[in-house]
């Protein structure tokens, strides 16, 4: 019975494979597909609360690649130029359209719980 | 004063490693004075890791910047309480933690237990192991007492951290964590010696059940602290460093138990090793999941100090306890056999499997992307639709099994008398359902399951008690004469509070966003919430701005004032504004932000969440039936005293 | 700093001193050999813990059995070979070593 349970586990995890977490070096190899992009805020404009959006640039967090992204929706915590943020989305003509509400912050000290913003 | 707590630290290395060498020695050669040694050394270590403690205390207290970790961690205005709640804030402070508490553990329970002399001059050495690991550490890799130029003020404490939770959850933690150690090191012991008896779980049972209540509890406060601080509107989020305790406690939970089949039956001696092993290693990986950032990334991993050597520590342990169980298998097979299917000995061999199972699941969700960035060369990860599904799959089954096995009797039970007590917890489940169905609760198929089920549960553990009653005459002396077995009831009983609680807050809640300006309303489950304007606010180191909300529905009427703080060197903090309403257990739970440059425009959102407060209730009959569990029984204890004399007299001289 | 290191070396000669109690208080020993369970001792225990474990049994059975969890007939065939174990066990313990050569097999087990 345990067996059994373990190849459904397997199955099921192998299955349903998970998004893909991507840096900025590497998102063009994935544009127009659903990724989690990961990057240290380099500069920042815009309201998210508008309808032109928040407009910032991610660069890698240890290499100078950059993509701009375009974002709507609420702002995490300590959202500022310098975090490492997350955010879901995809790549199109060269900008990241982030999905709304998507984007958060990853804690400094690894202490806290990361998520310190989620929809 | 670095100094002191650099020597004192290398002098408990040299102690632990002491207790470890010599121990070992002493034990394989059964050299008496030898092993003493050790063992003192052993009780030696506690007080020394002490003072390395409370210098760093009183380095974070008088926020002595000369400090590292102190500069790291606080500053001149942090407040005092969080100054020295930064102890288990950071790296090498929360690795003093696990030292101290470990040197503590073990010295009390080496004591406590020293006439098992056979037992103990192996347990030590295993204690001394992990303990070693972590001196190690502390003395060479990761040293709180680093020292630097004093000059400029510290880099603060984020502002998620500063709140009550910040000193109740790690140690709470991490007394789970480590003291799930000393069954551990008992067990191992257990088989180093040789011993088949069982004298290695009843010495550890309290400490089991004690490690696995603070972790409980350890992740419930965590769990109030994400919903109140953080502010996403929710308790759980299935993150790394929060499944990171809830995999050892998952497996202590089935270690706890299938301890008591062996107990009752002599079986799953095997299946005990293994357990208990799990729970250790879970425990220690945890550790390092919380600290060590691997999770983020392979290559942050690679960047953290302690990621390596946590890894080969972890591997270390996990050899060692596949290497030892395995050697001492033919000693721990036993004849005894699972009579029927429909026992108690099944349902609890069941409960085992999907705990078990539902940790791994955990365990594999959490690997996820490491493993994919290894085989594949990406990142990925998996997110809720991954673990809800394991935690229907797993959970609700597990929930059912919870009312099914305190019908069925012990060894067999025939389907005649089975379908006798079944009858009305079936009968409460069954109405449940269907009063519930009408009420349109089929709008979540894992809500509907979850009420229904803890309806029986409910029901089951219910009549346990006032049959129970009838027998013993009277509630108390019912629950005094089977502390164990009531106090359980009661955890089961929190469980089903909690799983009634979760399904409710998640299932069944209703989440709306809007933009407002002054004057506009939002509406949520017969909810209105009108948006009045916004009121400044200052603190010690923030300063900010709270959205005035009136609330009306559902007969009440209420304000909540969500907002931000601002924190000058840490950056920006929401901060929820929640009601509790104290007749249906439900909250209402607000947030806003501010729209810059829109003349008090504010996006707020929110949740309106039935019957959330079960959680927290359920926390403290938790801990009121573990205490139960736990309370020392004096014959019980005269009896065990008496088998082990007898058997621990001393051979031939 | 000289404070610190005086405190520290006299942590370190206390430590030391305990650490090398038992060999400063019985620095010859009649006998230095570590206490080990011999093999009938061991016997005793594992029977001790089967006699616990046969009483105990026996003691929920009962309460099950009035708290109406169990049937009566469940219980009379279970009180049986129940009791009947226990008083093997509580035999095998008063003959001493009993147990030397027989094992007293379990009513679960499946025997050969």
């Amino acid at each position: 019975m345990a067996a059994a349970l373990a190849v459904f586990v397997v199955y099921t995890a192998l299955a349903g494979a998970g998004v893909p977490q991507i840096l900025p070096s590497k998102v063009h190899h994935y544009a127009g597909k659903d990724v989690i992009l990961v990057g240290t805020v380099v500069a920042t404009r815009g309201n998210a609360y508008t309808a032109a959006g928040m407009h910032l640039v991610l660069r890698d967090p240890s290499g100078s690649a950059r993509v701009p992204v375009v974002y709507h929706g609420t702002v995490p915590d300590l959202y500022k130029v310098g975090r490492v943020v997350v955010v879901n989305g995809k790549l199109t003509d060269g900008r990241f359209l982030a999905d709304k509400g998507s984007l958060s912050t990853k804690c400094p000290s690894k202490y806290a719980p990361a998520k310190s913003s989620k929809t | 004063m670095a100094y002191l707590g650099r020597a004192a630290l290398l002098l408990a290395f040299g102690l632990v490693a002491y207790a470890l060498v010599a121990g070992s020695y002493a034990a394989w050669k059964r050299r008496r004075r030898l092993a003493h040694s050790a063992q003192n050394a052993l009780l030696a270590a506690f007080p020394v890791t002490l003072v390395a403690a409370v210098l760093l205390l009183v380095a974070l207290g008088r926020r002595d910047m000369t400090f590292v970790y102190v500069w790291q961690h606080t500053s001149h205005e942090l407040p005092l309480g969080y100054a020295l709640s930064a102890f288990w804030g950071g790296q090498e402070g929360s690795l003093l933690l696990w030292l101290l508490v470990l040197t503590g553990y073990a010295g009390l329970a080496v004591w406590l237990n020293r006439r098992s002399r056979e037992l103990i001059a192996w347990t030590v050495p295993v204690f001394g192991l992990v303990a070693c690991f972590f001196a190690f550490m502390l003395c060479f890799v990761s040293s709180p007492f680093n020292v630097q130029p004093a000059g400029s003020d510290g880099q603060g404490m984020v502002p998620s951290l500063q709140n009550p939770y910040m000193l109740a959850h790690p140690p709470l933690l991490y007394l789970g964590y480590v003291g799930l150690t000393v069954p551990f090191a008992f067990a191992m012991g257990a088989l180093l010696s040789g011993r088949t008896d069982e004298r290695w779980i009843v010495a550890t049972r309290r400490w089991t059940l004690a490690a696995w209540t603070f972790l409980g509890v350890g992740q419930l406060i965590g769990a109030h602290w994400a919903y109140v601080e953080i502010g996403w509107g929710g308790y759980y989020a299935w993150d790394p460093v929060e499944n990171a305790a809830l995999m050892p406690w998952l497996a202590a939970t089935a270690f706890l138990h299938s301890v008591m089949i062996q107990e009752k039956r002599g079986m799953l001696k095997v299946w005990n090793m293994v357990l208990v092993a799990l729970a250790f290693n879970l425990s220690l990986f945890g550790t390092f999941l919380t600290r060590s950032g691997v999770i983020d990334s392979i290559h942050s991993f690679a960047k953290s100090s302690i990621g390596g050597w946590f890894l080969a520590f972890l591997s270390l342990m996990i050899v060692l306890s596949v290497a030892l169980i395995r050697w001492r298998l033919p000693l721990l097979r036993t004849k005894t056999r699972l009579e029927s299917l429909v026992s108690r000995e099944a349902t609890f061999l069941y409960n085992n499997l999907l705990l078990v199972a539902l940790a791994l699941t955990i365990l594999w969700g959490v690997l996820y992307p490491i493993l994919s960035d290894a085989v594949r060369g990406e990142t990925r990860s998996v997110s809720k639709p991954y673990y809800d599904f394991f935690l229907h799959t797993f959970g609700l089954p597990l929930l059912l099994l919870m009312g099914l096995g305190p019908l069925v009797a012990w060894r067999k039970a025939s389907l005649r008398s089975l379908g006798k007590t079944f009858v009305a917890p079936f009968a409460a489940a069954v109405a449940t359902g269907g009063v519930l169905l009408t009420l349109g609760f089929g709008s979540s198929w894992p809500g509907l399951l979850a009420y229904t089920f803890s309806a029986f549960v409910g029901a089951s553990i219910v009549l346990e008690f006032v049959r129970g009653r009838a027998a013993a005459g009277g509630v108390f002396r019912l629950i005094a004469r089977n502390r164990r077995r009531y106090g359980g009831y009661v955890v089961h009983a929190a469980i089903v509070l909690l799983a009634i609680g979760i399904a409710g807050s998640s299932a069944y809640q209703t989440q709306r966003e809007r933009v407002l300006t002054p004057g506009q309303s939002i509406e949520a489950a017969g909810y209105t919430l009108r948006y009045s304007g916004l009121t400044d606010v200052k603190g010690p180191n923030y300063t900010g701005f709270r959205a005035l909300l009136a609330v009306s529905g559902h007969g009440e009427r209420f304000n909540l004032s969500p907002g931000e703080n601002n924190y000058p060197i840490e950056g920006q903090s929401n901060e929820a504004s929640i009601y509790h309403d104290p007749h249906s257990l439900g909250d209402v739970f607000t947030t806003a932000q501010l729209i810059p440059k829109s003349n008090g425009k504010i996006d707020v959102k929110v949740f309106v969440k039935p019957l959330i407060n079960l959680i927290w209730v359920a926390g403290f009959v938790f801990v009121a039936g573990a205490l139960i569990a736990m309370w020392p029984d004096a014959v019980e204890q005269r009896r065990l005293a008496a088998r082990y004399a007898a058997g621990a007299a001393p051979a031939g001289i | 700093m000289g404070w610190a290191l005086a405190l520290a070396a006299m942590l370190a000669v206390i430590a030391v001193v305990f650490v090398a109690r038992p060999f400063l208080r019985d620095p010859s020993p009649a006998s230095d050999r570590l206490d080990e369970l011999a093999p009938e001792a061991r016997e005793r225990l594992a029977l001790a813990e089967e006699r616990d474990r046969a009483l105990a049994a026996l003691k929920e059975l009962e309460f099950d059995h009035r708290t109406g969890k169990v049937s009566d007939e469940d219980y009379r065939a279970q009180v049986g070979p129940l009791r009947r174990r226990a008083a093997e066990v509580l035999r095998a313990l008063e003959r001493g070593e009993g147990a030397r050569h027989e094992r007293v097999p379990d009513p679960g087990e499946r025997v050969p």
